[in-house]
């Protein structure tokens, strides 16, 4: 179990993570999740700075990232990972309330790995997650994922 | 002095190094009053040998008498002016003595006093008042002229004097005359320019008189002292100048041994001469010759005061037509449409049959014009040949521009141009045309044979018989005060011009940051009004969840609590209060979905008008589309809606269009959807998707066999948030349709329908096969 990897959820707005949660709980992977509520955190977590000196150097399998953050925004954070040798590889799914075209495209040219458009639909959106996460989160295990079969571990960074 | 001269214009008339044998002359050094050069006549009228005197001081010589010479060698004001010192006696009779400055020169001039000429200027005066008197009188300037001409011969006793007037060209055409019997008419007739050239003109404008007492005279050399180096002596201002032996020949071929003339300077410039003839040897007396150049200059003064009346006259005139093509011009979008929409004004402005304008490489024209295709050579040839002048003016395309006698238009010639340059960098200009004014001119004598040339140097013509030329290519000469108004139209245009340059830069970047402004509410209504609706979704189906959740395991606890009950009693108290709890349950599962549907209809509400602000300020992206493939794939994304329907589709040969593919699908997903939508409830839904293409646009039609709509409302259906229809019968935005509309207008399209209730509904909309202008902003 503890070579699964983290799924790193970066998201601000409480509710949205509280609903991004269940969805991530519903679909009952393994993985641990590690929630970030700006940039910066997500960064320190990420490259393992400030607080985070000292955590295992293992990366996560997956960073769902909002595109609206305080300090410093989704894209900026985008920018960052995907421009530093380190943690380049690591996929990063921009989840967006947006539609908008710009975005979408600036997203794409920073190296994004998907982009979704949370839908207003809950189960369009647990499905999108649920997506996500299995894509993402098993893709990238050593050994194929695993599913849960206690309660989701969540952790804030 | 040699006659063997290249050409007239280029003899050393200022400095011909001899007199004409009328008196005697001499020149000091102005410092140290040696005499450095003399006639060589000075003992035909003095009993002094010429050599005797050079190197001497002009006081030692006993020439003048003390008074005189104090005022000759006084100190002046204005060295260059020729001064009059009075009268100084000889053997021979009287002279008048005059003296001028010349370089570092005192020229001292003796002119013989012909006794049969006494007379002195005051006693001339009341014929100069009434003369005077007379000039001013004059209205016309036809009649200034004459008087002018009678005026002077009846002074000079001379047989003919003219008034000779340049025009541009600087050819002479006698306005005026008067004459007795002995001499012939010139009156009308032009002199070639090459009769006065051009250092003549200029010495003409500088020393305003010149007599010729007799073509015949023999000149007198003036003699210089020896072993001083002396400079030619400039004799401009002189009386005795000795002239042109080209124009003693042109006097004699002319048949006048003496001429007098008296220059017209006006405002500075030569603007005429009279010209006095005689037909015998004769001479002017000082007096009488101060008089005629103090009426002349009075005569020059009228006709600058006739010009400059007449000038501002057609200004005022030309103002009204000008303060008219303004208030058009300002109007107008365009300022070329204020003038080409206006002949009326815009021509008589400068009294032109057609004008152009040129700009920004597009060519309008009014009146009578050359083609555009000349027109656009015409500014070729200006923008490089005089492309560093304002205005630019000709009475003779075909003189000025190579190849510029070719431009016709219906038959008449366009022979006169005026432009003005409105940007040298776009080459624009406005034009304006005159056409050729064919005209009979009459010659003083062939003026192709002005100069002939003969054995190493050129001879004046012999003939002076009139001689008629017809003149083509010419149109009226532009007149100063059409110039000028010509210049004030442009500085209009040009004010105009940057006045809207500065509108429209104004206009753009306010236009620039309201979309700004747009971009960035639209941003914020995609995130942050999406998100409540999202989550009002999101926590209500939890809560749906949760509520089944319990209502199971109520429900389940129920069955536990009959299965207990099935041995005993409570039977129905544990199923009312079941039932109960049922029906509250199901109440709020209701009510819940009701939540969820209106938080969904709003998120879809905030989506349609994103969309919709999208498709207004998103840039176009053109390209190829095939349309065909487009509809088949809107067909496959709308499958879900055709659930338990039965539609037949009769889709036509559609083609390509160059169009914005993401927007082109919205329009046809959207038009399929309402088809789909609006014939629910047929038995067999008819839609039909056509195209027709003509040379300007393809219009698509998507028809249905639906519900349809009543005209009366055709107005509302374009409109954001309009619905013909309850929202139960059939839900929507009311977004779709403005949509559609507000793509095709992007395109340069438009979109309308057609339709009858319960009948079925028919939306067209046209995309041009051309791209056209976007939408400003976009």
């Amino acid at each position: 179990m503890s070579v699964l990897k983290n799924i790193l959820l970066v998201e601000d707005n409480p509710k949205d993570l509280e609903l991004t949660l269940v969805a991530l709980e519903r679909s009952r992977l393994a993985n641990e999740v590690v929630t970030a509520r700006d940039g910066i955190e997500a960064l320190d977590w990420l490259l393992r700075r400030g607080a985070h000196k000292n955590r295992p150097p293992v990366d996560p399998a997956v960073v769902l990232l909002d595109l609206k953050l305080p300090k410093m925004d989704g894209l900026e954070v985008l920018a960052t990972i995907k421009s530093d040798p380190a943690v380049k590889h690591v996929p990063v799914v921009m989840l967006t309330a947006s539609r908008e075209e710009s975005d979408l495209v600036r997203s794409y040219d920073l190296g994004v790995n998907a982009f979704v458009v949370k839908p207003v639909d809950f189960q369009e959106f647990f499905d999108a997650i649920r997506g996500l996460g299995m894509f993402w989160a098993i893709l990238n295990e050593p050994s194929p994922g695993q599913l849960r079969t206690g309660p989701m571990k969540v952790t804030e960074a | 002095m040699t006659t063997d001269l290249q050409a007239c214009d280029q003899e050393p008339i200022r400095i011909p190094g001899h007199i004409q044998p009328q008196g005697f002359l001499l020149s000091i050094d102005r410092k140290t009053t040696e005499l450095l050069r003399i006639s060589a006549n000075v003992g035909q009228f003095t009993d002094v040998e010429p050599q005797a005197l050079l190197g001497r001081t002009l006081e030692s010589t006993g020439l003048l008498a003390p008074d005189m010479l104090q005022a000759i060698l006084a100190r002046e004001a204005n060295p260059g002016t020729p001064r009059t010192h009075g009268m100084a006696e000889f053997k021979s009779g009287n002279f008048l003595v005059i003296s001028h400055v010349s370089g570092r020169e005192r020229v001292v001039e003796f002119e013989y006093v012909d006794p049969a000429f006494d007379g002195s200027l005051d006693l001339l005066y009341p014929d100069m008042r009434a003369a005077i008197e007379t000039l001013q009188a004059d209205r016309t300037p036809a009649a200034l002229y004459q008087s002018a001409a009678r005026i002077i011969r009846a002074l000079t006793g001379y047989d003919r004097a003219l008034v000779y007037a340049f025009d541009e060209q600087w050819n002479g055409m006698v306005v005026g005359e008067d004459r007795n019997e002995r001499l012939p008419s010139y009156f009308d007739l032009r002199f070639p320019a090459s009769d006065i050239p051009a250092q003549a003109r200029e010495l003409y404008r500088l020393n305003r008189l010149r007599l010729i007492a007799n073509a015949d005279y023999v000149p007198v050399p003036i003699l210089e002292r020896e072993g001083v180096d002396l400079a030619p002596l400039d004799l401009s201002y002189a009386v005795l100048r000795s002239v042109s032996p080209v124009h003693l020949e042109y006097m004699r071929n002319m048949g006048t041994p003496s001429s007098f003339s008296v220059s017209i300077v006006v405002g500075g410039q030569l603007w005429g001469l009279i010209s006095t003839h005689h037909a015998q040897p004769r001479i002017v007396p000082q007096h009488v010759r101060a008089a005629c150049d103090f009426l002349t200059q009075i005569m020059a003064m009228q006709i600058e005061g006739q010009i400059r009346s007449s000038n501002a006259a057609e200004r005022v005139e030309r103002q009204a037509l000008q303060a008219r093509l303004l208030a058009y011009m300002a109007r107008e979008e365009n300022f070329v449409q204020g003038l080409v929409k206006h002949p009326e004004d815009f021509l008589p402005l400068v009294d032109a049959q057609g004008a152009a304008v040129m700009l920004n490489g597009v060519c309008y024209t009014v009146g009578d014009t050359p083609d555009e295709e000349g027109v656009i050579g015409i500014v070729e040839w200006l923008a490089g040949e005089h492309g560093e002048k304002d205005v630019y003016s000709t009475d003779s395309l075909a003189d000025a521009m190579p190849g510029g006698a070719r431009f016709t238009h219906g038959g008449a010639a366009t022979a006169g141009l005026l432009a003005v340059q409105i940007s040298q960098i776009h080459r624009s200009y406005v034009l304006w045309f005159r056409q050729e004014l064919v005209r009979t001119v009459r010659w003083g004598g062939d003026p192709r044979q002005a100069k002939q040339p003969g054995v190493g140097r050129l001879h004046p013509r012999l003939s002076f018989e009139s001689w008629q030329e017809t003149v083509r290519d010419r149109s009226a000469p532009w007149t100063a005060p059409q110039l000028d108004t010509a210049a004030l139209l442009r500085n209009a245009i040009i004010g105009i011009v940057m006045r809207k340059a500065e509108e429209l830069a104004d206009i753009t970047d306010e236009l620039k940051r309201s979309n700004r402004e747009l971009e960035a509410f639209s941003y914020s209504v995609s995130h942050d009004l999406r998100a409540p609706f999202r989550h009002i979704v999101g926590y209500a189906e939890l809560l749906k969840d949760e509520l089944q959740a319990l209502g199971e395991a109520s429900s389940g606890e129920a069955l536990a609590a009959q299965a207990t009950d099935g041995n005993g009693n409570g039977n129905g108290n544990g199923n009312g209060s079941n039932s109960d709890a049922a029906g509250a349950s199901s109440r709020s599962l209701r009510y819940i979905d009701t939540i969820i549907e209106s938080a969904h209809t709003a998120g879809k509400l905030v989506d349609g008008l994103l969309s919709f602000s999208q498709a207004g300020r998103v840039s176009l992206a053109r390209e190829d589309v095939d349309v065909d493939r487009m509809v088949e794939l809107c067909r496959h994304l709308l499958q879900p809606e055709l659930r338990g329907r039965k539609v037949e589709f009769h889709i036509g040969a559609l083609g390509h269009v160059s169009a914005d593919p993401t927007m082109l699908r919205q329009v046809f997903q959207n038009l399929l959807s309402n088809a789909i939508k609006y014939t629910n409830g047929r038995e067999v839904a008819k839609i039909n998707v056509t195209a027709t293409r003509s040379p300007a646009a393809t219009v698509f039609m998507v028809q249905d066999n639906g519900v349809g709509f009543d005209m009366a409302y055709v107005g509302k259906l374009f409109g954001v948030f309009q619905r013909l229809h309850r929202m139960e019968d059939f839900e929507g935005t009311g977004i779709g349709l403005a949509n559609v509309r507000r793509i095709a207008e992007r395109h340069g399209g438009s979109a309308w329908a057609e339709g009858v209730v319960d009948e079925g509904a028919k939306f067209y909309f046209s995309i041009p096969n051309r791209e056209t202008a976007e939408n400003v902003g976009a």
